[in-house]
């Protein structure tokens, strides 16, 4: 609860300090000690809710459980994490520098306010206050061309998508006369009635749009590729997350109940979404692209949890959301020093940076989920999750075989990296500051494969 | 003390780990030293507990638990240790004769490059062949077992640069994890029906009320199981083509591995199951019939052998073969027995070959020694001890405890003991052809040969002449049960390992038994003296080409085991891996990278059409959910 409003504030203390700074650097260093404040804000929510009764604020708006409180300081944390690994392009992305870092602080509030949400206004809100500062950001570097058209791709349809939400959430109005998520649960399963069935599937599409699950992922690489890496990195790790962690909410707390009336649609499009990420990621030459990609077949792991309604469901996505979100940064951070984006482009890195080849060497390891890494432990939970669920075994193979793909365009990296002739060219020279929060960022890697626990001790 | 026993394998393994980290580094002497202090450190432990145990006032075993190994569900391992009588004993021959071998070797491996990899590898058999005797359940013994297995294939192979050296290795690796299948699946079963692999439990679940289901059939199975891993680890027929081979690595090596201590290892573990054997008669009775079978065949096979370590190498399988004769009769302490004297003289004559062989640089074939007896007294000495020894000459260790297994086979059944009595005769002759062929008569090798002949350093003999006493005095643990009633071996053992107690011999009896057994021996050795005075080493024909060739065993199993499965693998690999798995494999991935190519053709860039394709995918999908609640 605190933590909305200081997102809010401190926000808006970015934007004028954008007036006041004559340069650049300080504004980065503000933003990082903002967001350590916030960060705190987050831990002293968490540490005065009591784990037992969840607070319910504005009218039953909102309903603040530790879930919500544990998931936003993760969150957070990852936020720093990206911070202070990529804040230097950010820099260099344009001109209105303290611009972008207060945008971040309103995607927080956004990913605050879809964490606790009680109420569907909530969560149409919610969404709109993630989304537009990302319409913004994808177009920040307006000067080049494929940025702006990013950014008006995705505005657009992310204005399309905003349409099915709200026709979904008319329906479920149309049908209980409630936007009360809580309320939804009483709906009978037996005799479920189509109009409220008509909005379960059209709030699913939405979501399926924001967390980029087929078919509504077509605008999934044209925007990543296009928009700035820097922001990039952010639109495809913390706000997918949060998106997920309020579809799940929305789906576990309101439609479990009737889980067998849409668990075959969605089962329909995670497999859809594995396929389509997978298979299309192996024919990319653009790194960039093909991370777009693999964040797309990402999503179909996490669409397990969602399938799964149970408990292990949440620790599943929690895990997955932090686990991928810092492999992804970090990957994403390696990426940004290198001149060329194409596998070329990593040619004979590890002998110039072994270092550098190194750290993504193990953010890729995560991410293609080889044990010893928090990827792994992140699909062991899903998968686990989706097992005990118990009717869907044929979707866990079936990922298990994609997850089998994904390590072929991983590992292209690395053997780019290490078996190949050539001298990859970087962008900037790393600095001992970068180095040392790269390695830092692995070594979190490492140890959440090692004690995923740590992220579940708190709830 | 004997909560102490952790450090009795541990001192090995340090030892194995600083040489083995540090081979490179590590002056020879200093490995040598210490390679060979690690094994005394364990031997004066193994002292103190072998007294703590032989105490009246030790009680039943005791169990050590260093970890729990293995905990998953109802499954619960410990790696735990159990020092009773018989591990302590075992722990005693091991540590003991395993350092007078360490000592030796530091002298006869003083040339060699690899002489710190050596020490290492030698203490981690040490350590391996400790965990094999301590565990406290089968698993733990299961690890020592093939600890000291992969040790064997390295010092086998430890001159790696001689192909037939590493072929040797290959063949003595392979035919033990022939074995250890057998060993592996006994302990499936056992963990299958009653659900634990501790010694203590499963056989206090065996002498307790029987399971349901359970019948004695089960009781045969996993000792047949088990018994085929001992055949391989300890070279009986079957499987026992592997330790002649063996004879590639250093001298030394077959003293310690391949005479004292891992090849008897089949033996202690039938011991340590006992009570499962003592249920499984017709399994014993297999047992017996495998080892008197071994022990006829493979002495038949030593006459004819001019390998001073061949002769030896059979002398051992035939000597295991009586073990398990006497195992199979049910009086498992007298093998135990027989363990302990072998391992006394056959190292003995192994170390005394060795010194033979390093006199005459290398040379192993006794057509080209003789006479050496005046330049190596200690070694002749030494080695006719310990050939009257293996002889069962009274007096000697060997006599004492192969009486004891002639005279249970004679309890059991008389033909058996007719048959060992013939194998035990030909022993007395082909160990004194060796001995007569070697140190007496006139040298027939080189000149530069005689030239080079002297005795070995200090650092060899010593070795040989305590061993020399052993070998003498190791007996008088196990009087014949006509001399004294007491035996001492016996009733130290009782507290772990119960004998099927068989109808006792009258003495008059027994007297005759040992009586004939003697005369055989000595007559044998007369016929070895004549035949052997004037040597003459014409191209054998007949009989005697067979047994040189080993009965054609090896050519056998070429052609019956190991050409087909060649044969078979090479048709594998040519059409079932070329043509069908590489093709499945390359298979996927290429029709992968076709629909990557394909599906990729999507992402035209165009906002019009991702849009039609959303609507198109959520009609699809509403239909789908539609149809699927009708359902």
């Amino acid at each position: 609860m605190k933590a909305i409003i200081a997102t809010t504030i401190l926000g808006i203390i970015m934007m004028f300090a954008g007036i006041m700074a004559k340069e650049k650097k300080p504004l980065t260093t503000l933003a990082t000690i903002l967001l350590v404040i916030l960060l705190g804000v987050n831990i002293w929510d968490l540490t005065n809710t009591s784990s037992l009764a969840p607070e319910s604020l504005f009218n039953n708006m909102l309903r603040i459980d530790r879930y919500a409180l544990w998931f936003n300081t993760l969150m957070t944390g990852c936020t720093l994490l990206y911070v202070l690994l990529v804040g230097r392009e950010i820099q260099k992305v344009g001109e209105h520098v303290a611009e972008y870092f207060a945008l971040i602080f309103f995607i927080l509030c956004g990913v605050y306010l879809l964490s606790c949400y009680n109420n569907l206004l909530i969560l149409f809100i919610g969404i709109e206050i993630m989304s537009i500062p990302q319409y913004i950001l994808a177009g920040s570097d307006k000067r080049n061309l494929k940025s702006s058209e990013a950014s008006l791709k995705y505005f657009l349809m992310g204005a399309f998508t905003t349409g099915i939400l709200l026709m979904g959430i008319t329906l479920l109005y149309g049908a209980t006369g409630s936007f009360n998520i809580v309320s939804f649960s009483f709906l009978q399963s037996d005799h479920l009635n189509t109009l409220a069935l008509a909005g379960i599937l059209f709030i699913m599409m939405a979501f399926s749009f924001k967390v980029s699950a087929a078919p509504m992922h077509m605008w999934t690489p044209d925007v990543y590729d296009g928009s700035p890496t820097a922001f990039t990195a952010y639109m495809a790790t913390i706000v997918k997350a949060a998106a997920f962690f309020a579809f799940l909410r929305l789906f576990q707390v309101s439609f479990g109940s009737l889980s067998s009336h849409w668990t075959f649609v969605l089962a329909i499009i995670t497999a859809a979404t594995l396929l389509v990420g997978n298979l299309t990621a192996v024919f990319q030459q653009s790194v960039k692209r093909m991370l777009a990609y693999s964040s797309i077949a990402q999503a179909g792991f996490m669409l397990f949890a969602i399938l799964a309604v149970n408990a292990v469901a949440w620790q599943g996505i929690i895990i997955y959301a932090v686990a991928y979100s810092i492999a992804t940064i970090g990957i994403f951070t390696v990426l940004m020093k290198l001149k060329d984006y194409t596998y070329d482009g990593f040619n004979g890195l590890a002998k110039k940076e072994p270092l550098l080849a190194f750290v993504s060497t193990i953010f890729l390891f995560s991410l293609a989920g080889i044990p010893l890494t928090a990827g792994f432990m992140a699909k062991y939970y899903v998968l686990q999750a989706l097992i005990q669920q118990g009717s869907l075994l044929w979707l866990v193979i079936f990922g298990l075989l994609m997850a089998s793909i994904s390590v072929y365009y991983y590992f292209r990296v690395i053997i780019a990296m290490y078996f190949k002739q050539g001298a990859a060219e970087l962008n900037s020279p790393v600095s001992g500051t970068d180095k040392f929060m790269l390695v830092f960022t692995c070594f979190l890697v490492i140890l959440l494969g090692i004690f995923p626990q740590l992220l579940l001790g708190n709830i | 003390m004997s909560q102490l026993v952790y450090l009795v394998p541990l001192f090995p393994l340090i030892g194995f780990l600083i040489n083995g980290i540090g081979w490179r580094r590590i002056p020879k002497s200093l490995g040598g030293v210490i390679g060979s202090l690690a094994v005394l450190a364990s031997f004066c432990v193994s002292l103190g507990i072998f007294f703590e145990v032989k105490d009246p006032s030790f009680h039943g075993p005791v169990i050590v638990q260093l970890f729990e190994f293995i905990h998953s569900g109802k499954l619960f391992i410990p790696f735990s240790f159990q020092v009773d009588s018989l591990s302590s004993l075992f722990l005693l021959i091991i540590t003991g004769v395993g350092f007078l071998i360490h000592v030796y070797s530091t002298a006869y491996m003083h040339d060699d490059e690899g002489m710190v990899k050596y020490f290492s590898f030698l203490n981690l058999f040490v350590f391996s062949m400790l965990l094999l005797v301590l565990g406290g359940n089968y698993l733990v013994m299961f690890i020592g077992w093939e600890g000291v297995g992969l040790c064997s294939y390295l010092l086998i192979g430890f001159w790696f640069k001689n192909r037939d050296y590493t072929n040797a290795a290959k063949k003595a690796f392979i035919m033990n994890r022939i074995g250890d299948l057998g060993f592996l699946v006994g302990m499936l079963l056992i963990l299958f029906n009653y659900g634990t692999l501790s010694y203590q439990d499963f056989f206090g679940k065996l002498q307790g009320a029987q399971p349901a289901g359970i019948s004695s059939d089960t009781y045969n199975w996993i000792a047949i199981c088990l018994f085929i891993g001992a055949t391989g680890k300890s070279a009986q027929i079957p499987l026992y083509t592997w330790l002649p081979d063996a004879m590639a690595g250093p001298t030394p090596v077959s003293a310690l591995i391949h005479a004292a201590t891992m090849v008897t290892a089949g033996i202690y573990m039938i011991a340590r199951s006992h009570v499962l054997y003592t249920l499984a008669p017709m399994t014993l009775h297999i047992v017996a019939i495998v080892g008197l079978a071994t022990a006829l065949f493979a002495a038949t096979i030593a006459i004819r052998q001019y390998d001073i370590k061949k002769v030896l190498a059979y002398s051992t399988v035939s000597q295991l073969g009586f073990m398990f004769l006497a195992l199979g009769v049910g009086a498992y302490t007298t093998a135990v027995f027989h363990v302990m004297t072998h391992a006394f003289f056959k190292a003995l004559l192994f170390l005394g070959s060795g010194s033979v062989i390093h006199a005459m640089g290398g040379e192993q074939d006794i057509r080209k020694m003789g006479g050496l007896g005046k330049k190596l007294r200690t070694t002749q000495i030494t080695f006719l001890i310990g050939c009257l020894a293996i002889s069962g000459i009274p007096g000697f260790s060997g006599f004492f405890s192969k009486d004891e297994i002639l005279a249970a086979a004679y309890a059991h059944d008389p033909v058996l003991y007719y048959l060992a009595a013939a194998a035990a005769m030909m022993t007395a002759f082909y160990m004194f052809r060796l001995y007569f062929l070697t140190f007496t008569g006139g040298f027939r090798g080189t000149e530069d040969q005689a030239h080079h002949l002297h005795e070995s350093p200090a650092a060899m003999t010593i070795p040989l002449i305590i061993l020399a006493i052993l070998s003498i005095i190791g007996g008088y643990v196990g009087l014949p049960a006509v001399i004294s009633e007491h035996h001492a071996l016996g009733s130290f053992l009782s507290s772990s390992v119960t004998n099927i107690s068989e109808h006792h011999l009258e003495a008059g009896t027994e007297w005759m038994l040992m009586g004939v057994s003697v005369t055989l021996s000595v007559l044998m050795i007369a016929v070895a003296y004549s035949v052997n005075k004037k040597p003459n080493f014409t191209p054998s024909t007949g009989l005697a080409k067979i047994l040189e060739n080993k009965w054609y065993v090896d050519e056998l199993y070429d052609a019956v085991f190991v050409r087909p499965i060649q044969n078979f693998s090479a048709f594998m690999e040519r059409f079932a891996e070329r043509k069908g798995i590489d093709g499945i494999v390359n298979g996927v991935g290429k029709s992968v990278r076709w629909g990557s190519d394909r599906i990729r053709l999507l992402q035209t860039g165009q906002v019009g059409f991702y849009i039609f394709v959303m609507v198109l995918g959520m009609i699809t999908l509403f239909a789908l959910g539609f149809f699927w609640v009708k359902l």
